[in-house]
């Protein structure tokens, strides 16, 4: 195993370890904690073992193949910077999941909280490690996501929730307009190879695209590390358990930011707009935190501020645009995630041990918890900048940093007393935290009494304590070379002169630290009158609160927005739908005639024929009056329908199509009984529109409008088919279909030996298609209830019942059956007579018009003219069809002789005739054709009976009593899965 | 590959389906067996033939069935490339989840369902396997009609409603795709794909009018279908309607859509079509982005999961469209990636959907939303019992992890494949192949970047609205009684979009070698057009 590949490992181990703590019992804390707390310490010892490696500048690589084809490879990369990134993760990590093992309460799922937050150590390990941007985003993303889970673990409290959410949207969105800038850094720099793009910094600080790539990448970087004007989900995010806040929120996601701003510094940095974008937004976070945070009454939520305030500063030192700012950037991210992770874990401490965090109510604590005490004070005084602590140190860089001259603006002139100003506030807060918790009268009304809390639990924070010390008293020594190695791997072999002397002399920076000091005392005495008023936030900037802002844009934006742009933009209706479908169609079919359409001469083509045309006027008429009665008169439409039909019918055998005619002769039939089946249940049409919906100057224009569309549609259409039926005709594969029906297909009839053999595969799908559209209006009718309008018997059946009740010697039903009992005789003689038609044009189909279409619907005919004569019960009663068998078989026979073929070697459907010699008849042609024009015939008879079942039953049905109609209601409502 | 494997995928469901019919209803055990058996060797089926198109020999690698053995532009070829394999693939997937999932309850819920699931996937696989104008026509109804019945499995209004909707436009749009292959046919003579693609550039400039009229009609009876706005208002409804398994096999039926623009207007349109090349392009580019758009704020507009997802499929459909109006072999390859990774996610998702809403109180969405709307009641809610978290029940956990999954493989977000497709079409936008580096990128890519990102924020939020509400806010909600067989189709499929991310290298490459000669069809046309061996067997006419 190569050496390289312990970064892979190192890189897995977390996700692994995550995926173990999910499957661990619920209340296994111990365990759970064991597991985590190995896998950091098997990172770092990893970690430790590649130090040697990366201290003089060495960059420890993995590459694996990803998708080469995007250029995207599986690329770790491990530099100075990334190490000691990846020691922070991993060593606070370690330090957190100990105290999460104490803080966390026993009836906590503790599955749950330990794999997310070792899947968050290992996506924030995928970040710093990331050798290639997209990879990185695709890390930045997962961290978002985790933090998402880990916010929201306390799911039944309301202001987690929320908090996850904001937290989530915020960073994700950022995270989103990283990704968008790093498609843009990629596409200038030509790869997303981090190597690259940082050796191409020319190139991308002089593209014109460079400002938009900055702003997306800046984006993201200033949501993940809360600046302003995205700072406030951190405050929400308090919701949180502790050690998620010490270990995300304070000491390593948010610090995934200002990591990308630094590892991006030398491609992107260096131009007035990274001095004037990171730069601004830093400096304003920075005083506008570090004011915030003094007025904050929760612990955590100063914390939380001051966090904002701290990552204020990194962000200014790197806006700052020079290298040496880069190194206090840098330095200041390991001194603020030592000792702002142990005030983090003090604050969980006291909370935890006096069920309090409320700043208001905590006082004294000095007495009862003395080490917890000593240890917050230290780590405050880091935070503060006192002398001797490591946050001392990189606070005199910052400084020193704060007075060199930059662009020489105003702004840059006003800078040393901006800071200083806000260090004020920086050092009021952190004195207050001392001062107001742990010093006073002793707090007496906590929920718990407070006490010292376990020694394993105060550990973590005693040892980030004594980090602190150390690193602040010897920092050359300690932290010297990691410094070095990190500060190497960004800005490259050429450094800049810094020291990390705790003494400098009398520095215009010492006195800014003096002042800041003595000013920060002076701030929290003149405000203590305000916050002893216990009003939380600062005066009048409280009133703006950003996540409420936030809310209510969320809320208009996503919801109220959303809502009124969908009614806008869609809609429900069918009409609407179809209106635009049919304007869309008539767009496309008209926009490219114009354009290349040179109108030749096609009007003479054929010779005018005045009967023909009667006959048309006749069927155009028809059709007319169809649309227009559609509405109005439903059986009157039905019946000019049937009238274009025929007159279509005509013009087939006018053009010498006799199948097509026979076919759409039955068709016309079968349809029209079937709909006349169904009109009965067709519920009634709304006479009046109510005047409110609708002023009628709007009606009338609707129907105007859609007048207008179909005319134009129907024109249009006729158009069309006119001129590409008149014009010459193409080179066309139908003479193809002419020349070989006989030779090839065996078929004198053209039309069948296409539809059962050229194109007998159309015809299967076809059959499968009639098919099912007979299950479906099977299925649909099964579960079908009548409108309550149509349920009443028709008035024409009201009435002979009448006569038939007057009349003692008669019974219901009498007068229908004396008037059905003559054509009933007939229609039932008529039975095998229709029944040896549909076998005649099934049996000559292949050289004669007929065929298993026309002859099943044929004989469907024959079983619908039963059910008309004798009702259905009385046919149900002697003749027992099971149309359902009928398509079964029919459909496997088609599938079969198709498969047939396969016995012969041939594709599927492949034909085969041949002459049979008979006895008595002479030779028959037989062709496969046949069998499959046979199960054309069986499945069409099964479709077309089923459907006509299906709407028979109808009748009976609604005739059944009431009570049993609404026992069966309720039993077709739509199905509930059962509990 | 002239071997009968290729026509299996149509056959076998037909067979399955018919013989499903010959069965009483109440043998419930034998069709479900049936099925399932008919379901996963379709799967077996399209992974060999995906083997089979993935071979670097052209004439090899597309198969050519030749139905009745008559030659190419007279009879009804099936084509199986690397697209139709990929599409058979992902439908028989799609199928077995969707069959395995309605195996614990759904198929009770109505007549007839295994057949009717059978010729729905009889008539995807056909879509996906001819080569022949016409025959798609076929296709295309039979799995229309099939998704009529479908739909109105499980009954109740609300379905019913839908569906008449979904039968009367969609009826309409057949209407249109029959008048447009009339067109087409009236003018080049013939209905074989391919041969259509070796006509076009030879058709006389004063017949090119009324080709694009036929094909400009077809396009909006295939756009309807593929959901494009403003043609896409029948869809919501009708998924949210749908029963779970049939909403999850739906996921697919846009895809058809978008299959036949992809295929077609390459193949036709392409930049080998003389002067009809790229015709309509800036439709599909801009009428994608549109769709995209609404079907983002769509999401956001929703207050039930059902409806989220319906939306959702709209964005996915947008996307693809866009993506294959870009006109770009590059994007092409990643839309054919994203195709794979939300159709699985989608899928997914509305099998999931049910579960977690059972043993949820109707109109609970309802009373959140105009909550979160409204109040600022959250100020004052306190929590009940302080901060002691609550173990989640191990099914609310599976859920929640596989709602999550879904909910990132939607959105575009890490670590699922959604991510990687969004990146693969993006970065192909803006780096496209004929550019030097530095050159002009087209606006419609940046256009796209935009699009495609803002939506997936929209669906974050609506996906994290949702979640949140379900999962979170619910502490005391009885836990859904939820069967192994119904959480293995939404595991499998999220796994498969797992297996996408990490094999994203193959997968990519296989994505984007079918985009080259997508691009490139002439292998296609050759193939096809091939002279057939003549049928000696024939007895002729003596």
């Amino acid at each position: 195993m190569p050496y390289e590949s312990f970064l892979i490992a190192g890189l897995l181990l977390p996700f692994v370890g995550g995926c173990v703590a999910a499957l661990l019992p619920t209340n296994a804390r111990n365990a759970e904690a064991w597991l985590a707390g190995t896998v950091a310490l098997i990172i770092l010892a990893l970690l430790a073992s590649a130090y040697p490696r990366i201290v003089d500048g060495g960059v420890i690589r993995f590459t694996v193949e990803w998708i080469p084809d995007l250029g995207l490879d599986l690329s770790l990369r491990m530099d100075g910077f990334a190490w000691m990134f990846s020691t922070l993760i991993t060593g606070i990590g370690f330090l957190v999941v100990l105290y999460a093992r104490y803080y966390m309460s026993p009836s906590d799922p503790a599955p749950r909280f330990f794999s997310f937050l070792l899947a968050f150590m290992g996506a924030m390990l995928g970040i710093v490690l990331s050798g290639n941007l997209i990879q990185l985003v695709f890390f930045w993303e997962l961290t978002s996501l985790f933090s998402f889970l880990l916010i929201g673990y306390w799911h039944q409290n309301a202001q987690a929730r929320d908090g996850a959410r904001i937290a989530l949207i915020i960073t994700s969105a950022g995270g989103l307009c990283l990704f968008a800038g790093v498609l843009i850094v990629g596409h200038i720099v030509g790869s997303y190879d981090l190597d690259r793009v940082l050796a191409s910094g020319e190139a991308i600080r002089a593209h014109r695209l460079y400002v938009p790539g900055l702003v997306l990448v800046l984006l993201g970087a200033l949501t993940k590390s809360a600046q302003f004007p995205f700072h406030f989900w951190l405050p929400q995010a308090m919701a949180a358990p502790t050690p998620v806040s010490a270990y995300l929120h304070s000491a390593t996601m948010v610090k995934a930011g200002v990591f990308l701003l630094i590892r991006l510094w030398p491609a992107m940095g260096g131009t007035q707009e990274w001095l004037w974008l990171v730069g601004s937004a830093g400096l304003i976070t920075f005083i506008l935190g570090a004011f915030f945070a003094v007025f904050q009454q929760d612990l955590k939520g100063l914390l939380a501020y001051s966090t904002i305030s701290h990552l204020g500063l990194i962000t200014l030192l790197t806006g700052l645009d020079t290298p040496l700012g880069q190194v206090a950037a840098i330095f200041h991210i390991m001194n603020h995630a030592t000792f702002k992770a142990s005030l983090f874990m003090a604050a969980g401490i006291i909370d935890h041990e006096c069920g309090t965090r409320d700043i208001r109510r905590l006082s004294g604590l000095w007495r009862s918890m003395p080490i917890t005490a000593s240890l917050a004070m230290v780590a405050a005084a880091a935070m503060a900048g006192v002398p001797l602590l490591n946050g001392f140190l990189s606070k005199e860089m910052f400084f020193a940093e704060t007075i060199e001259v930059h662009d020489n603006s105003i702004v840059d002139q006003a800078l040393p007393y901006a800071v200083t100003l806000a260090s004020m506030f920086t050092v009021a807060y952190s004195l207050r935290f001392i001062r107001d918790v742990f010093f006073g009268p002793a707090s007496t009304e906590l929920p718990r009494t407070p006490h010292e809390p376990p020694f394993l639990m105060r550990l973590p924070a005693e040892l980030l304590v004594v980090a602190c010390l150390i690193i602040g008293i010897v920092p050359a020594m300690t932290i010297g070379p990691i410094l070095h190695a990190a500060v190497r791997a960004v800005l490259g072999s050429t450094l800049p002169k810094y020291s990390l002397a705790v003494w400098h002399g009398f520095t215009p920076e010492l006195l800014m630290s003096i002042v800041a000091m003595a000013g920060g005392v002076a701030v929290y005495f003149a405000l203590r009158p305000y916050l002893l008023s216990g009003i939380e936030g600062p005066p009048v900037l409280r009133h703006i609160n950003g996540r409420r802002i936030f809310e209510r844009v969320l809320v208009t934006v996503s919801w109220r927005f959303a809502r009124w742009l969908e009614n806008i933009l869609g809609t429900k209706r069918l009409q609407t739908q179809l209106q635009l479908l049919a304007v869309f169609a008539l767009m496309a079919g008209l926009l490219p005639l114009p354009v290349r359409w040179a109108v030749t001469d096609y009007g003479s083509a054929s010779g005018f024929d005045p009967v023909f045309a009667l006959l048309w006027a006749v069927g155009v008429s028809c059709a007319l009056g169809a649309a227009y009665q559609a509405k109005f008169h439903r059986v009157a439409a039905l019946m000019l329908l049937g009238g274009a039909g025929l007159v279509t019918c005509i013009s087939f055998i006018w053009l010498s199509a006799p199948d097509l005619a026979l076919t759409q002769l039955v068709v016309e039939t079968v349809t029209t009984v079937l709909l006349l089946l169904g009109l009965r249940w067709l519920p009634r049409r709304i006479e009046k529109i109510s005047p409110t919906e609708r002023s009628a100057g709007t009606i009338r224009w609707r129907r105007s409008l859609d007048f207008v569309i179909a005319a134009c549609a129907g024109v249009g259409l006729a158009t069309l088919a006119y001129v590409t039926m008149v014009r010459p005709a193409p080179d066309s594969i139908s003479r193809f279909f002419v020349e070989n029906a006989y030779t090839q297909g065996g078929g004198a009839n053209i039309v069948n030996v296409i539809l059962v053999d050229f194109r007998g595969f159309d015809t299967l799908g076809e059959i499968t298609v009639l098919g099912v559209v007979a299950l479906t209006v099977y299925a649909l009718l099964r579960r079908f209830r009548p409108a309550p309008e149509s349920i009443p018997i028709p008035e024409q059946q009201q009435a002979q019942n009448v006569y038939d009740d007057r009349h003692p010697d008669r019974q219901k039903g009498d007068t229908l059956k004396d008037a059905m009992a003559t054509p009933a005789l007939m229609m039932a003689l008529l039975f095998p007579v229709i029944g040896v038609t549909a076998l005649f044009f099934l049996l000559r189909g292949h050289d004669l018009p007929g065929g298993g279409f026309v002859a099943g619907i044929t004989m469907a005919v024959a079983f619908i003219v039963q059910y008309m004569a004798r009702g259905t019960i009385w046919v149900e009663a002697h003749l027992r069809v099971l149309p359902v068998r009928w398509m079964g078989v029919g459909l496997l026979m088609a599938g079969g002789t198709g498969i047939a073929a396969w016995l012969f070697s041939r594709p599927f459907l492949t034909s085969y005739f041949s002459y049979v010699e008979t006895p008595v008849i002479g030779s028959i042609p037989l062709a496969s054709a046949l069998l499959f024009d046979i199960s054309v015939f069986s499945l069409v008879v099964g479709a077309t009976v089923l459907m006509l079942i299906a709407l028979a039953h109808q009748s009976m049905r609604s005739h059944r009593t009431p009570q049993a109609r609404e026992a069966r209601t309720r039993e077709a409502a739509p199905m509930k899965p059962a509990k | 590959m002239n071997d009968h494997l290729m026509i299996a995928p149509i056959v076998l469901p037909l067979l399955a389906g018919a013989a499903m019919l010959l069965l009483d209803e109440r043998r419930r055990g034998l069709k479900a067996a049936i099925s399932l058996a008919s379901t996963l060797a379709l799967v077996g089926i399209a992974i060999a033939l995906l083997i089979a198109s993935a071979v670097t020999d052209p004439m090899l690698r597309i198969g050519v069935y030749r139905l009745g053995n008559w030659p190419a532009p007279f009879g009804i070829v099936l084509v199986a490339d690397r697209l139709s394999a990929l599409m058979l693939l992902l439908t028989s997937i799609l199928g077995a989840a969707a069959v395995i999932f309605s195996l614990a309850r759904w198929h009770r819920a109505g007549a007839h369902f295994h057949s009717l699931f059978q010729f729905l996937l009889m008539g995807v696989n056909g879509a996906f396997l001819t080569g022949d104008l016409f025959n798609l026509f076929v296709f295309v109804e039979l799995l229309l009609a099939a998704s009529y019945g479908l739909l109105l499995h499980g009954s109740g209004p609300a379905r019913v409603k839908a569906g008449l909707h979904y039968i009367v436009v969609n009826l309409a749009a057949s209407l249109l795709f029959l008048i447009g292959v009339s067109l087409i046919y009236g003018v080049a003579g013939t209905l074989n794909m391919a041969d259509l693609a070796a006509r076009i550039p030879n058709i006389a400039a004063e017949n090119r009018g009324l080709l694009e009229a036929g094909a400009g009609i077809l396009g909006v009876a295939f756009l309807l279908k593929a959901g494009m706005w403003p043609m896409c208002f029948w869809l919501p409804s009708t998924y949210a309607a749908a029963s779970p398994p049939v909403a999850s096999i739906f996921a697919i039926l846009t895809k058809v859509g978008a299959y036949i623009v992809l295929r077609l207007w390459l193949l036709l349109f392409g930049d080998a079509a003389g002067a009809s090349a790229q015709f309509g392009g800036e439709w599909l580019l801009y009428g994608g982005m549109a769709t995209v758009a609404f079907g983002a704020v769509g999401t956001l507009a929703s207050q039930d999961m059902a409806r989220l997802a319906a939306y959702s499929v709209l964005v996915s459909s947008g996307t693809m469209l866009a993506a294959i109006g870009m006109g770009q072999v590059g994007v092409t390859g990643g839309a054919l990636f994203y195709l794979v990774s939300s159709t699985l996610g989608i899928s997914a998702f509305f099998l999931l959907i049910e579960l977690v809403e059972r043993g949820r109180e109707p109109g609970a969405d309802m009373l959140a939303v105009t909550r979160e709307a409204y109040g600022e009641d959250d100020d004052q809610e306190e929590e009940e019992d302080g901060e002691i978290g609550f173990a989640i029940p191990a099914t609310m956990g599976m859920l929640g992890l596989c709602f999550i999954g879904c909910a990132v493989v939607i959105a575009g977000l890490p670590p699922l494949s959604g991510f990687i497709a969004k990146f693969a079409l993006l970065t192909a936008a803006l780096n496209p192949i004929r550019l030097p580096p530095g050159g002009d990128v087209p606006v419609a890519s940046w256009v796209l970047l935009a699009v495609l990102i803002l939506s997936g924020f929209a669906t974050l939020i609506a996906m994290t609205r949702a979640g949140i509400r379900t999962f979170w806010a619910e502490s005391d909600r009885a836990v859904p009684r939820v069967r192994i067989i119904e959480m293995a189709p939404i595991a499998i499929l999220l796994t498969l979009c797992a297996i996408q991310t990490i094999q994203a290298g193959p997968v990519m490459r296989f994505m984007q070698e079918t985009a080259n000669s997508l691009h490139s069809p002439h292998d296609y046309v050759r193939e096809v057009l091939r002279t057939a061996e003549q049928r000696p067997h024939k007895g002729g006419g003596t």
